[in-house]
């Protein structure tokens, strides 16, 4: 039922019709297309939805529509009190606090509440005030001091970039003003006219066989239903996956479920209809089979196999060996083992997964978010039975990824909808749809052991990994490949034997997520490097200095590092700190009593780019006749500022402004193809090939100019200038033929990381480039209770060079965020933690203060000397939390997160044992 | 989310008589309601949108020196209420303790002593939750349930209740202001909620159609003011609900306990009044042995209603540390991170 209702929106009335008991959220976005109010979580869990009723901040998504009539109501899209508005959005922008954006106006809303009340607030008062509000880029860092400028009344300025110098430069996002305007568009803003809704219908069971009964009836009592789609109906292949040969997950389940989520049938109709839809309306019988959760439960003898192909349920397994393990231990003057066991974890991005999809003819249009357009093209090709040209993919702004849109979700399910009713087709996935059906962090059994020499010098490193990768392959190898080779650790280490294995189970998918494995491996390792430094009486920095990885060593894969490896600066540049808070820790524990302090330490390294594969990128400026200059950038951004750093790159290489440049991002009809936003490989991979792009273009300039290579350009309107002292001219672009793209000039790079395939053993050059980092962690602990506070972190990271500064520390803090969740609080279990109450992520109360070190060792290979800092800024963070508690506390903690439950019987085990 | 009607009365009587229909909710704020709709959990075929019905959002003193809180009073409204603040800190401090900014300045009185509980089974529509679904079973029995109950629990539902601001109430004898077809009745706090027994769906005394329209603090609650602490253990620290909380509260003179009002949350289907404990500590010096003394005391009847047997033991360390922190008094100020364990370490005043 709906009613005619008034609404006071940002001073003005509107009058339309909605359900008085609609969603304020839902009324502004669908009723009146103001899309700028987020919906995250739609159950008040995650603020984005943040406005203003009667200047008061509110979750838009938990107030009745009818109860809004009369009061003020304020969005993203209105001005604000006193112009407060508008000085928050300058000051997001020139600090860098919005990444993604998904979460900017919800934030600006609460920061514009708290500073409207209280316009000098200080820090406690604006962490209290935006404390509903979740951020899963930027670590809450830059938000609050963006928001602290304003309330001193600072004015903020985003820097700009002349010719040449936009490398190094802090300019502000490229695409950051719609983030802060709230108008850019996100899966779910894009409203085509007469779209029909696609929901899936999921299984509740984990393990089952079933069958669906008669729909005709169905449909007939259900009039606003156009479609119920089945397995049937899938016109090409009803399967995906990352691999080119296991293609294992259908889009639609024929008959057998392997999950709980798994989807059995969409319905395509009216929004009304498919939301009204009681799911037990579908006729369907279930033969319930016994499922398989956890690795060990689908290792063990007689357990039934998961997919056909795969008899053992052994998905994958990952190797390497160096040298002799077992001279190696023997060499040691101390060994430590240990068995560590991780959580699931949820990527827990703000937007869950939206977009539609309309038929063009013979062609599919998919408007979605993704990490890797062309991919999707591929596999909706596929599921369609169409080729490739026939798709084309066009990403929306991402909110939020961190590898869980690196898979295809929404987009074959929403391209079959829309090929076959002809209409376009929408989809938004609920919040509890996305965690219960899209991949997760691997949760990991690893048993390793470590020995050291008496000076600290580690001698042997060994472990055994078992990787759950749930029903599906997803990423499954690439974690099971990329472990062997990191487990160690930065360091050197003479003798090694890695083993890992990915396995299937009923549980949800696991694929990639910010390290893919690697942080998992790590909690392991460092856990034995303070073991060994207890054992050994060493210092725990002393022990990592004196074994990391440098210049001309070589890793546990046989690789020499010939250059940009700066691990020892990054552990040189905390040393201070660490071992001050590791002596101010002790002695305020001599005479502290529930509350101890704690200092911890860890490293971590990450080859940038796919590991030992080719994965090649491409990039294209062009110059029309007008003088306009192109930036066909394939790279999506998904908050981590591929747009604004390639464009940097580019602008450079070529020699141009960055503000000369309009970019056309991801578009497969328009962009080549960069590869996909994972790995940490944009700025190296794809910044190489902006940087070729951008040398392309400046040698085709000069060769027409008959410039010498220190030529500078400059152009105005259609009048490329080329000044090169007395031989300075002027190109009349307006003159030039222009190809059958419309350019006059145009610049292309490729690039491709030079990797070799790995042996039987693991040994080759998986990667063309590592990063590096060491971080301490301060905490406090409250060993009553059980809960732990994390007071500070210093951050050491070596990037190679610093493209922007301010991302660069963007993706370090958010990072440490997620490490800190990795840490402390998320541990998603299936059917249990789909929702953000349930499934806890870092607030703004939880961020400890964080400095940042970067550490600039320049990769001879990487554009301007740059790699990557992505997955390495979340890695080195939860061991060294972990750490940190054990200082404090004596707890050697070997399964996280480490939640007050377990941290209690942490610290019982050890009052026992004493 | 079903088809409905939707109906908004100006007065209470109106609001009674709506309520009483069969199928019939109110809508206070919306924020718990709301949520439980679009779930399927809730499905209520009428909402009587009490919101704006005049009158029952004032705060107001008694002439005995008591304060009547209006049923429609906002959360944040409530808790920086300098003098209600003043009068009855443990209060204010568990309502800031609790949700989001966001929610407390929707959420209301009325609408917070009856938000349901967050049991994940209950908000499952696939899992067995005889709360939801009367005879259905208890999926939580046998599932993930290290958060639910350790005390009052039955086979049948080990839920327990969500709020924070319940817990304060309980301990200060707050009453419940009803109005219902019959007319007015008042019922204690303490016996508002119901024990989950064999009828988990029974969540409270309230009649079909029964309002809340205020909730009252006695003078005599008041006096505890010097000496009141809300702590509450989360899994972190801006907004999460409460793994186990306490409401403390001494009267002291002369370096005795006179009186001791303490209640817990987290641990049971309602707000849990810990009376023996309470008998206990008056007539005690305030120190670590009649802490532990009573927080024994207090955890005497639990047991462990699955994989929460630590529950039991932290309980009683968040009893004996709200009582610590009551006994060194209330800070002037709340603290930044109100009810956290670390805002009430040190210093008090920073
Ligand atoms: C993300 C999130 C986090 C939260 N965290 C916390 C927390 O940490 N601690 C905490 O205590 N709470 C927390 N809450 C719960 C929040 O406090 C409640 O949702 C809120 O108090 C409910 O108030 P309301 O006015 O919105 O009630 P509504 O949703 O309108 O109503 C709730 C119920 O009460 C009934 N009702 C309302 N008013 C009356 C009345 N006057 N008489 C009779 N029946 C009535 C309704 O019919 C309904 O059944 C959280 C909620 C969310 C969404
Ligand atoms: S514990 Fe109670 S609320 Fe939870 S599933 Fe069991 S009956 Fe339902
Ligand atoms: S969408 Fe409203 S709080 Fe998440
Ligand atoms: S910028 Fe905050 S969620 Fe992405």
């Amino acid at each position: 039922m709906t009613r005619t209702l008034t609404l006071i929106v940002n001073g003005e009335p509107r009058t339309l019709q909605a359900a008085p008991f609609a969603s304020l959220a839902d009324t502004l976005r669908e009723g009146l297309h103001l899309t700028g109010t987020k919906v995250g979580c739609d159950a008040g869990d995650c603020g984005a939805c943040t406005v203003l009723l009667d200047g008061e901040q509110v979750c838009a998504c938990l107030v009745p529509t009818a109860q809004a009539e009369g009061r003020a109501i304020t969005t993203i899209e209105g001005a604000g009190p006193a112009g407060l508005v508008d000085r928050l959005r300058e000051s997001f922008l020139a600090h860098g606090a919005a990444q993604c954006g998904i979460c900017t106006p919800g934030m600006i809303m609460a920061a514009a509440d708290v500073l409207a009340r209280d316009p000098r607030a200080g820090r406690a008062e604006i962490e209290d005030g935006l404390g509903g509000v979740l951020c899963r880029c930027t670590g809450y860092v830059k938000i609050v001091e963006a928001v602290l400028d304003v309330a001193r009344g600072a004015n903020a300025f985003a820097a700009k970039a002349d010719a040449g110098a936009a490398v190094g430069a802090r300019l502000a996002r490229v695409d950051g003003r719609p983030k802060v305007e709230g108008t850019d568009h996100f899966g779910a803003d894009h409203q085509p006219e007469g779209a029909l809704w696609l929901r899936l219908i999921r299984s509740p069971h984990a393990s089952a066989r079933f069958a669906l009964g008669d729909l005709a009836p169905v449909l007939a009592r259900h009039p606003g239903l156009a479609r119920i789609l089945t397995a049937r109906d899938i016109p090409g292949e009803n399967a995906f996956g990352i691999f080119p040969t296991i293609k294992d997950q259908p889009v639609l389940a024929d008959g057998l479920v392997r999950m709980r989520g798994d989807p059995v049938a969409a319905l395509v109709g009216t929004r009304a209809a498919v939301e009204g839809f009681p799911d037990a309306d579908l006729p369907i019988t279930w033969e319930v089979l016994p499922a398989l959760h956890g690795a060990a439960a689908a290792l063990a003898e007689g357990a039934p196999a998961l997919h056909r192909a795969v008899p053992d349920n052994v998905l994958t397994r990952g190797r390497l060996e160096r040298g002799d393990v077992a001279e190696g231990h023997a060499a040691g003057a101390a060994t430590a083992s240990v068995a560590f066991e991780t959580a699931f974890v949820e990527h827990a991005y703000i937007e869950p997964e939206a977009g539609y999809a309309r038929r063009v003819g013979d062609r599919i249009e998919v408007t979605a978010c993704t990490q890797a357009p062309v991919m999707d093209q591929e596999e909706v090709a596929r599921v369609l039975g169409v080729p490739m040209h026939a798709v084309r993919i066009v990403p929306t702004a991402c909110g939020g990824g961190f590898g869980g849109k690196l898979d295809v979700s929404i987009q074959p399910i929403l391209a079959v909808a829309a090929w076959v009713t002809g209409q376009p087709v929408r989809i938004v996935y609920s919040r509890i749809e996305s965690m219960a059906s899209t991949t997760k962090r691997h949760p990991a059994s690893i048993r390793a052991r470590m020995s050291a020499d008496g000076d600290g010098r580690f001698t042997a490193f060994e472990m055994e990994g078992d990787f759950n990768t749930g029903a599906y392959a997803s990423w499954g190898p690439t974690v099971a490949n990329r472990v062997p080779v990191h487990a160690p650790g930065p360091y050197r280490v003479p003798h090694v034997r890695n083993r890992t294995r990915a396995v299937y189970t009923n549980d949800t998918p696991a694929g990639a997520f910010r390290g893919f494995g690697v942080p998992q491996a790590t909690l392991a390792a460092e856990t034995l490097i303070d073991d060994l430094a207890e054992g050994l009486g060493l210092d725990r920095w002393t022990i990592r200095r004196r074994n990391a990885l440098d210049h001309g060593d070589t890793t546990a894969s046989g690789q020499v590092l010939h250059a940009s490896a700066g691990l020892p600066q990054c552990l040189d540049a905390l040393r201070d700190d660490f071992l001050r808070a590791q002596a101010d820790a002790e002695a305020f524990n001599r005479t502290s009593g529930r509350v101890k302090r704690g200092a911890g330490i860890a490293c971590m390294w990450y080859g940038c780019g796919n590991t030992s594969m080719s994965n090649p990128s491409t990039m294209r400026i062009a110059l029309r006749p007008d003088g306009t200059l192109t930036f066909f950038n394939g790279a999506v951004d998904i908050g981590q500022g591929s747009t604004t750093v390639l464009l940097q790159i580019a602008a450079d290489a070529l020699g141009l402004a960055p503000d000369a440049f309009e970019s056309v991002v991801g578009d497969t009809d328009l962009t080549p193809d960069a590869g996909k936003t994972s790995a940490s490989r944009q700025t190296f991979v794809s910044g190489n090939a902006a940087r070729l792009a951008g040398e392309d273009l400046r040698r085709a300039i000069l060769s027409l100019a008959n410039a010498g290579p220190d030529a500078r350009l400059r152009l105005e309107g259609a009048c490329l200038h080329v000044e090169n002292g007395p031989a300075s001219r002027v190109i009349d672009l307006t003159t030039l033929s222009p190809d059958e793209t419309g350019a006059v000039l145009s610049g292309e790079g490729r690039y491709d990381p030079p990797t070799t395939a790995l042996d039987a053993n693991g040994q080759g050059v998986p990667y063309a480039t590592y990063g590096f980092a060491a971080q301490a962690a301060e905490v406090e602990v409250d060993t009553v209770l059980g809960t732990v506070r994390v007071t500070r972190i210093v951050a050491a990271h070596d990037v190679g060079r610093a493209v922007n500064p301010t991302l660069v520390e963007g993706q370090i803090h958010g990072g440490i965020a997620q490490g800190l969740g990795l840490a402390l609080m998320e541990e998603f279990i299936p059917g249990r933690t789909e929702n953000l109450h349930d499934y806890l992520i870092p607030t703004v109360g939880d961020m400890p203060e964080i400095v940042v070190h970067l550490i600039e060792d320049p990769e001879p290979e990487g554009p301007f000397g740059a790699k990557g800092v992505g997955e390495p800024a979340l890695v080195a963070t939860a061991p060294a939390i972990l750490s940190a508690i054990r200082h404090a506390t004596g707890a050697r903690l070997t399964r996280v997160p480490v939640l007050p439950h377990r941290l209690h019987a942490a610290l019982h085990a050890r009052e026992a044992a004493e | 989310m079903n088809r409905f009607d939707y109906v908004r009365p100006s007065s209470v009587s109106e609001a009674v008589a709506a309520g009483a229909e069969p199928g019939s909710a109110f809508l206070a704020a919306g924020t718990n309601l709301l949520d439980l709709m679009k779930g399927g959990i809730a499905r209520p075929t009428r909402l009587v949108d009490v919101g704006r019905i005049p009158g029952l959002d004032a705060i107001e003193t008694l002439p005995d020196g008591g304060v009547r809180i209006g049923a429609l009073v906002r959360n944040a409204d409530l808790a920086y209420h300098q003098e209600f603040a003043r009068r009855f800190p443990m209060v204010a401090e568990a309502l800031l303790s609790g949700a989001s900014a966001q929610l407390r300045n929707a959420a209301t009185t009325g609408g917070n002593l009856l938000q349901r509980t967050r049991c994940p089974y209950f908000y499952d529509t696939a899992s067995a939750c005889n709360k939801r679904e009367p005879g259905a079973g208890c999926d939580a029995l046998a599932g993930e349930n290290r958060q639910h109950a350790v005390l009052g629990w039955s086979e049948a539902c080990i839920a327990t209740n969500p709020s924070d601001f319940a817990v304060p109430l309980a301990a200060l004898d707050a009453v419940v202001e009803i109005e219902g077809r019959g007319g007015r009745r008042e019922v204690p706090l303490t016996d508002f909620h119901r024990l989950p027994g064999d009828t988990p769906q029974i969540e409270t005394v309230l009649a079909p159609g029964e309002l809340i329209v205020a909730v009252r603090l006695s003078a005599d609650a008041a006096a505890f003011a010097g000496h009141a602490r809300y702590l509450k253990v989360r899994e972190r620290t801006s907004y999460a609900f409460a793994v186990v909380s306490a409401a403390a509260a001494l009267r002291i003179a002369d370096g005795r306990i006179e009186a001791a009002r303490l209640a817990l949350g987290g641990v049971a289907l309602k707000p849990w009044r810990a009376r023996e404990a309470e008998a206990a500590l008056a007539g005690a010096s305030p120190g670590f042995e009649s802490f532990q003394e009573a927080a024994a005391l207090a955890l005497a009847e639990a047991r462990p209603s699955g994989d929460n047997a630590y529950k039991i033991e932290l309980a009683r360390r968040v009893i004996a540390r709200a009582l610590t922190l009551a006994a060194a008094g209330t800070p002037e100020r709340l603290p930044a991170l109100p009810g956290s364990p670390f805002a009430s370490g040190g210093s008090l005043h920073d």
